[in-house]
């Protein structure tokens, strides 16, 4: 009888002697389940884009604090090597005003004459793109992608898909905005194409970024193609977010292989991201904006000299997730 | 070692936030230890009932939401990492400091392998062996929670 009763109790799983909830491989399951729809989601869908949002905003202050040592060792050193550099500085851009000033007297004679044409042939309106200036919080914290941070957001009326320049080229394009930051992705970035012109002889192509090296490339061109080393490639504006006639990069390199029907084309970008912080951010206004508004700003001096000629609509994004594959 | 309690652990992991959030830049994000990672690991291996998969898991997905990458990336390989540290947490803490640290190296060196792997198959660049660095840095990270909190070891007796 005593043997019976062993027999039914054998079976049995004692109780833990330690309650710690869930076994670990119940719990990394459950959260490997959770990541891999977590990543499909966000890879294919566009659901997560306001929970992001929200997220980014909630963490502004631990931002905050976070760049708050940064800064004040710039102010720091600011404060203590400013005064002279400032005097020089001062010099060279009152200099440069003067020189720019006068080349816009000659720019505004030029555009009421332009568009005087334009009329005559029924032409389009040359669009002039208002800017937001921005400056570069931080590179990346991803090292898989080049992009950048900049301090203008959806307050700001910053959108994605603006074009992002400064003083001599694009820089990239806006790719994913916050309430008080946006993310700028590089023209250099592998994920990044902009639609070009060699300044030369206005053959169009398309640019990629390369990704690492920091260059960007030209393919699927032939190899009797005619570009040469220190040609300028400028933005052909015909995609809509890029204003026509910015520097893009400058060819630092052209080979032909025997073994592939397309040249090699290597160039580098003009922008120096690197070198200083501000930003313009670019908006195309929408055609119907830029009819009312380009008679009355054809003179107006303090926009950025950049016309597009197309019938493309503009202001819209590349794609609509210019980072899906991320 | 005192035993540790939901604040301080709490307290940690924000501060290891706000370095991760540090505008790091040039050599600086190529070094960066991983910050949360560390502090994640350090509380996992020391008091599994208050730091497990979930905190590591949600870690991670604060990484992800931080350097814009796809969510759940580093929310998979934080998690995985955990569940490898809490697998042996109990022989684990029978370790000697280096024997510890030594396993540590290996968790940090998985969790950087696995979300290569991962953003690889998101059709990333591969970023050059440079990438491996922070393992060396977050274990020097490591070093330093041991001297302020203590080691998550047992004391021999």
């Amino acid at each position: 009888m005593l043997k019976g009763v062993h027999q039914k109790l054998e079976p049995q799983e004692s109780p833990a002697f330690f309650v710690r909830g869930p076994s670990p491989f119940s719990r990394i399951m459950f959260f490997c389940a959770l990541s891999i729809v977590l990543m499909a989601v966000d890879s294919r869908l566009d659901y997560l884009s306001q929970f992001r949002q929200t997220f980014i905003a909630a963490l502004h202050p631990l931002e905050m604090v976070a760049n708050a040592p940064s800064e004040w060792g710039l102010n720091i050193r600011q404060y203590f090597t400013a005064h002279s550099r400032l005097l020089i500085e001062n010099q060279a851009l009152k200099q440069q005003a003067v020189e720019h000033n006068v080349m816009l007297q000659r720019l505004a004679t030029i555009e009421l004459e332009n568009a005087h044409l334009k009329t005559l042939l029924k032409g389009n309106a040359p669009m002039i793109p208002k800017a937001i200036l921005g400056e570069i919080l931080h590179m990346g914290r991803d090292p898989f992608s080049n992009v950048v941070v900049i301090n203008r957001g959806s307050q700001h009326t910053v959108e994605a898909g603006q074009a992002v320049v400064d003083a001599q080229g694009v820089v990239g394009q806006v790719t994913r905005v916050f309430p008080f930051s946006a993310e700028v992705t590089l023209i250099t970035d592998k994920n990044l194409s902009i639609p070009i012109q060699v300044e030369r002889n206005q053959l169009r192509a398309i640019a990629f970024g390369e990704g690492k090296s920091n260059t960007i490339d030209l393919p699927f061109l032939p190899t009797s193609v005619d570009i040469k080393v220190g040609d300028k490639l400028v933005t052909s504006g015909i995609d809509g977010v890029y204003p026509a006639g910015l520097a893009v990069a400058k060819v630092t390199e052209v080979r032909q292989s025997p073994d592939s029907p397309f040249a090699k084309i290597i160039s580098t970008p003009i922008a120096g991201v690197n070198n200083h912080l501000q930003l313009l951010i670019l908006s195309m206004p929408t055609p119907a904006e830029h009819i009312e508004a380009a008679p009355a700003s054809a003179g107006d001096a303090t926009a950025p000299p950049v016309t597009a000629t197309t019938s493309i609509p503009p202001a819209k994004p590349r794609k609509e997730k210019p980072h899906a594959s991320r | 070692m005192r035993p540790a309690n939901l604040t301080t652990v709490l307290l940690t992991l924000i501060v290891a936030l706000t370095f991760q959030l540090y505008p790091w830049s040039g050599q600086g994000v190529i070094l960066r230890p991983d910050f949360l990672l560390v502090i994640t690991l350090y509380w996992v291996v020391r008091a599994p009932h208050l730091c497990n998969v979930g905190v590591a898991w949600f870690a991670g997905l604060i990484v992800d939401l931080s350097t814009g990458s796809l969510l759940g990336q580093h929310a998979l390989a934080f998690a995985f990492t955990a569940f490898l540290a809490l697998l042996y947490q109990r022989r684990l803490v029978l370790f000697n400091r280096w024997q510890l640290s030594v396993y540590v190296f290996a968790l940090l060196f998985v969790e950087r392998t696995l979300v290569l792997i991962l953003k690889l198959f998101a059709d990333n660049e591969n970023p050059g062996l440079s990438y491996f660095w922070p393992v060396l840095t977050s274990i020097i990270l490591w070093q330093f929670m041991v001297l302020m909190f203590g080691a998550p070891t047992r004391p021999r007796h």
